[in-house]
């Protein structure tokens, strides 16, 4: 069994890129400035997984106000809506309204990742919005069905996956937090089904990742284990350890076992344990170890003390004792 | 004699005025702040330019008023500014606040202050995270209540951050780190519970009894996180009760941007509650059916008082007063009894500029009005 770790999320904003982006709005910084800030701390968030050993790297999405922002920006048929709450957590993202059915512009996901300087194509995770939670999040105008928009998403993205594997990139992740948090059934769970069927081949021989957070797994994974996928994350802050049920055969598992609600840091032993259980109940073909949900939901320091969990708890299971 | 219809109340914090925030830090005033002063002086009417301390910070004198008496006139001017607005219910705009959160967390012991985090696009707050067992220092607000009460025309209507709130957005390391095994679910809830009341009954009651002691009668408990683990909804209630149960005033819980429909039944649990204070307007559409959420209240038999959000504190758009009165007309229709109503803004008005602030809030009294002139003639 492989063991990758892996940042699954945003990283927070350094005190001094907080003290900028504030300057920017209040007219006391210049967007020169303020951007040549979020190039340093890109460098320090990737520097950081590098130093960690993490098999890919983000550059920590700082720039991004939020999971769909690039798109309701971008894509046409887009605004940008009211303040609405981002699960359960004190952050919120402005929900995309969507006016008309979507429509992908070539290029637009791909100027929004970290720089290609801070974060080369082949050792990025690349993070995305996952179609479920993108089509059931936002505040549908369009005469479309959530079906149809699930669908659809799959389809806009996976041609996004496509430019971006092109590029050079190889991992991509799809956020799904309401995946588990509102599961769908019947035709919403088909054609979310649909949509990762266009995802994955659109890989090309990269590696898919869903990752699911904020809810518990537990009941949702018959569904997550029909989506074409490589990996499937999910969070153990909500679901029970002993609720997992191992991925069919050349599939692998994502713990999200690093809780970013709470400055308490995971113990490595005990993210060993449950990974060690998991094995013994069927034999993952990769296991990812990462945050559980994203990390910016904690200051600078905290989060990168919770990241160097994941490297101690790979060499706890990579050691004599381990499983690999 | 009965009161009228629609009475209008504060809900949170104001921006602070440049001149304040200067003079806080012991700065000189420049043009713009002097401008702002006398404009707004001009049209609340909240302190004499002629007096001598004032026209010695007005000329750009550094320390010509000290920073405690710069916070006092700011005070005096939120109470002035919402006095003149036309609300029934005012206070100082938490004038003396840094925000809602980080003031009474530095009141107590046991938490340590870590940095910011993102509240959404570059908004940010300070996150403590909860290290020890919690104590009060002394009992906070009171001095500022007792300013407001000094100064006020109308009825003081104080804010106070609930129980769940402090809880839910600090980190808990205390209560949670006391739990064996695996931190998942189960402990966090069970760690949860015990951090909320302790905070309920250790420093927040404590704090309301104080103030209660100086008169206050109308308390706010603001509790915006409520609706963040709607599986808690019922802690939230435990943590109001704990904090209030027994004591004599009037309370009110304020809560916003949250699913409110993921708080019923649990949420009724808090008995002590005589009024529900939410955010409306932010989703509301043309076809008011932002307001449609006041129906679980006549689903569960709830007929406490509900303080009625009527414009949006996100966005500069002023509504009119028309758009208002159609709201209260929608919420009146909704609850069946329109003399359940108080009306206000979603949430402080702090993030727009105390012109848009003004108008908002003009728009709410407009708005009550006209909607009241409509009651009346129908009888």
């Amino acid at each position: 069994m492989e063991i990758r770790t892996v940042l699954t999320g945003p990283f927070p904003r350094s005190e001094p890129l907080v003290a900028a982006t504030r300057d920017l709005d209040r007219g006391r910084a210049t967007a020169e400035a303020v951007e040549a800030r979020f190039a340093e701390d890109e460098r320090s968030v990737v520097a950081l997984e590098s130093r960690l050993g993490l098999d890919a790297v983000t550059g920590g999405y700082l720039r991004w106000a939020d999971l769909f922002r690039p798109f309701a920006e971008g894509w046409p048929g887009f605004t940008v809506g009211p303040v609405t709450r981002w699960f359960q957590t004190n952050t919120f993202f402005r929900q995309p309204i969507l006016h008309a059915p979507p429509e992908r512009i070539a290029g637009v996901v791909r100027s929004a990742l970290p720089s290609t300087a801070a974060v080369p194509p082949e050792r990025a995770n690349v993070i995305l919005p996952g179609p479920f939670t993108f089509a059931g999040l936002l505040d549908n105008r369009s005469g479309e069905t959530r079906e149809a928009l699930t669908h659809r998403f799959g389809r806009l993205l996976a041609e996004d996956v496509r430019e971006l594997r092109a590029a050079g990139y190889q991992r991509f992740q799809f956020q799904e937090p309401l995946l588990v948090v509102d599961p769908p059934t019947g035709p919403l769970a088909e054609a979310t089904v649909a949509a990762y069927q266009s995802l994955g081949p659109a890989a090309d021989g990269g590696t898919t990742i869903v990752w699911t957070y904020f809810g518990d797994a537990g009941p949702v994974q018959p569904l997550l284990h029909r989506l074409a996928v490589d990996v499937v994350g999910i969070d153990l802050a909500e679901t029970e350890p002993e609720a997992i049920v191992p991925p069919p055969e050349r599939r692998g598992i994502g713990l999200g076992c690093l809780d970013p609600r709470t400055t308490l840091a995971e113990d490595a032993g005990e993210v060993a344990r449950i990974a060690k259980s998991l094995r013994k109940r069927g034999n993952p073909k990769e296991l990812w170890l990462g945050p559980g949900g994203p990390l910016d939901l904690l200051p600078t320091d905290a989060a990168a003390r919770k990241l160097h969990v994941l490297p101690a708890a790979k060499q706890i299971l990579l050691g004599p004792e381990g499983v690999s | 004699m009965t009161s009228p219809l629609f009475p209008a109340q504060e809900i949170g914090s104001l921006a602070k005025p440049r001149w304040q925030l200067l003079g806080q830090r012991g700065e000189p005033l420049d043009a713009a702040a002097v401008q702002e002063f006398r404009s707004w002086n001009d049209r609340v009417k909240f302190a004499d330019p002629a007096s001598p301390e004032l026209r010695g910070f007005l000329e750009g004198r550094p320390r010509a008023l000290e920073p405690s008496a710069v916070r006092d006139l700011g005070a005096l001017f939120a109470l002035r500014y919402m006095e003149a607005a036309g609300l029934a219910r005012v206070y100082d705009g938490e004038a003396r606040r840094i925000e809602m959160y980080e003031y009474p967390v530095r009141q107590m012991h046991g938490f340590q202050f870590l940095g910011h985090v993102r509240s959404f696009d570059n908004k940010y707050y300070r996150k403590a995270a909860n290290t020890g067992e919690i104590r009060l220092d002394r009992p906070y607000h009171v001095d500022e209540f007792d300013f407001v009460r000094e100064h006020a025309a109308g009825i003081p209507k104080l804010p106070v951050t609930g129980p769940y709130t402090l809880a839910d957005w600090s980190y808990n390391e205390y209560y949670l780190g006391r739990e064996t095994g695996w931190k998942g679910r189960a402990a966090r809830r069970h760690a949860q519970r015990e951090f909320v009341v302790e905070i309920a009954k250790r420093a927040i009651r404590p704090t309301l009894a104080a103030l209660i002691d100086h008169g206050c009668r109308v308390i706010q408990i603001d509790e915006p996180a409520a609706g963040t683990h709607p599986d808690e909804a019922d802690i939230v209630a435990e943590g109001f009760n704990a904090a209030t149960e027994g004591l004599d005033a009037t309370f009110s819980m304020h809560i916003c941007f949250s699913d409110y429909r993921s708080l019923f039944p649990a949420l009724l649990e808090a008995k002590n509650c005589q009024q529900w204070a939410w955010e409306f307007a932010n989703r509301d559409t043309e076809d008011r059916d932002g307001y449609e959420v006041l129906r679980m209240f006549q689903e569960y038999g709830d007929t406490r008082e509900v303080g009625l959000g009527v414009v949006d504190v996100h966005r500069n758009e002023v509504e009119s007063a028309e758009k208002v009165a159609d709201r209260i007309r929608r919420a009146a229709k909704i609850l069946g009894d329109p003399a359940r109503i108080w009306v206000n803004p979603d949430c402080g008005l702090r993030t727009r500029s105390l012109d848009v602030a003004w108008q908002k809030l003009r728009a709410v009294v407009e708005g009550a009005r006209i909607a009241r002139a409509d009651f009346e003639r129908a009888g």
